[in-house]
């Protein structure tokens, strides 16, 4: 394998052809290389590609650099308080040592199901940005995963940064992994809700479900229960079991498929009480 | 395969080596004898081969040596010595905190930078700290009582 290391974008993108690989922290792709589930002719470091690493407000958003680590969005005040979901993912991503490397881009190229940080930034209308030689798109997470460890980003492609929506004061959110070990752990499932309120009716949902299908997805069905409405203990069964229906998981070392899908019920009901502060006998 | 020149400043030596390009840090410290840094998971799991790269702790198995051209590198060798532990390795022998000892490499590197960002941690603390550091022979009880006192010590003022 040729090994490259970029010291610019304009280089990393000159250098991303025949077989090659973007290489950040190195966390998923380098034991992939090392156990051969993955074969690369050539990878290419970006990791010294510092002004691809920072977490900005811009234009009313935040964005954030392809290259900020995980460890990165806990240090950020900006992160903790305009996108809490975000943060609480990144407390119960791994451990301190892969989260001072793994970098948010390569979670989301990376493409597993279960990829911590997608449904987090999916409720919070995540658009990541791309550049290519041929120039620059921006795609919404939402079409980002196609399938099973398979994006819409082309080999070409470089992820610059990934630009989300701030939470305001009318933002009710909630954020959950179900894990079989508070750290280190492949989540079960993973759960983000976030609550647009307009006095007492909801004017925006969003509801993400990690883990539960070939890709992270946010629940439309589930969502269309509340947009618009006054939310009761009616309109959360209902989201719940929409949520419920929508899931596709399948049977794995962790868990049965059967008990994925109870949990998506399970949890979307607990997240959305807990971001709309009602009461309940189990606590989240 | 393409071998690449790259230099290292480990634990304050200054090292030239040629690493292939999948060669990961890990298995390139250990082939030029920096054996302390254990080779077990390779695939992020443990944290056995925890070392300190320009000061933060991260997995010598999850990165490609020539990605560590030009860095500082500290192992556990480079954190006290055998005449002046550093409070973590002197209170992990304190309190039985190392049964066979393959763990204990990288939980001195995860310790040690606990401790220096946080100097009075919590339980939970120390939990969180270490929990990319697997254990199979202590239950982890005896490590976590090690780096409390190690914490204590520090904050009188009595270790280095």
């Amino acid at each position: 394998m040729e090994f490259l290391r970029a010291a610019s974008v304009d280089e990393a993108l000159a250098a991303a052809r025949d077989g090659a690989a973007f290489v950040a922290g190195g966390t998923n792709l380098v034991p992939d290389v090392l156990f051969g589930r993955k074969k690369i002719a050539r990878a290419v470091d970006i990791s010294r590609l510092d002004e691809l690493r920072f977490i900005e407000e811009a234009d009313g958003k935040i964005r954030i650099g392809a290259l900020a680590s995980v460890t990165d969005l806990l240090e950020s005040e900006l992160i903790r308080t305009a996108a809490s979901p975000l943060y609480e993912s990144a407390l119960e991503f791994a451990g301190p040592l892969v989260r001072n490397r793994a970098s948010v881009a390569g979670n989301l190229m990376d493409a597993s199901p279960a990829a911590d940080l997608a449904p987090p930034l999916l409720v919070q209308d995540a658009v990541v940005e791309l550049a290519s030689a041929e120039g620059e798109r921006a795609l919404p997470l939402s079409e980002f995963f196609l399938d099973y460890r398979k994006t819409a980003v082309r080999p070409e492609e470089l992820m610059k940064a990934i630009v989300i929506e701030p939470l305001g004061q009318e933002g009710r959110c909630a954020y959950y992994k179900l894990q079989l070990r508070r750290a280190m752990a492949i989540a079960v499932v993973g759960v983000a809700v976030v609550l647009r309120m307009k006095g007492s009716v909801c004017a925006e949902a969003a509801i993400s479900l990690g883990a539960v299908a070939a890709v992270p997805y946010r629940a439309q069905a589930a969502e269309a229960c509340l947009c618009g409405k006054e939310i009761g203990v009616a309109e959360i069964e209902a989201a719940a079991e929409a949520a419920e229906d929508s899931a596709r998981p399948i049977d794995d070392v962790r868990a049965s498929a059967a008990y994925r899908k109870k949990m998506c019920g399970v949890l979307v009901r607990r997240l959305l009480k807990k971001a709309l502060g009602m009461p309940q006998p189990v606590a989240v | 395969m393409s071998a690449y020149k790259i230099n290292l400043c480990v634990n304050g030596k200054d090292e030239t080596l040629d690493v292939q390009g999948d060669e990961t840090l890990l298995r390139a410290l250990r082939r030029i004898g920096y054996v302390e840094v254990k080779l077990s998971c390779e695939g992020g799991d443990c944290g056995a081969c925890a070392v300190l790269l320009d000061g933060v702790a991260v997995n010598a198995c999850l990165m490609f040596a020539a990605q560590a051209d030009g860095s500082e590198i500290t192992t556990v060798r480079g954190i006290g010595t055998e005449d002046d532990l550093h409070p973590v390795q002197e209170q992990l022998i304190e309190k039985g905190g190392v049964q066979c000892g393959f763990c204990t490499p990288g939980i001195v590197v995860s310790a040690k930078v606990l401790l220096d960002e946080n100097p009075e941690p919590t339980r939970e603390d120390i939990q969180r700290g270490l929990a990319g550091n697997l254990c199979r022979c202590t239950g982890y009880k005896k490590i976590f009582e090690a780096v409390s006192a190690a914490a204590r010590q520090v904050n009188e003022g009595d270790g280095s």
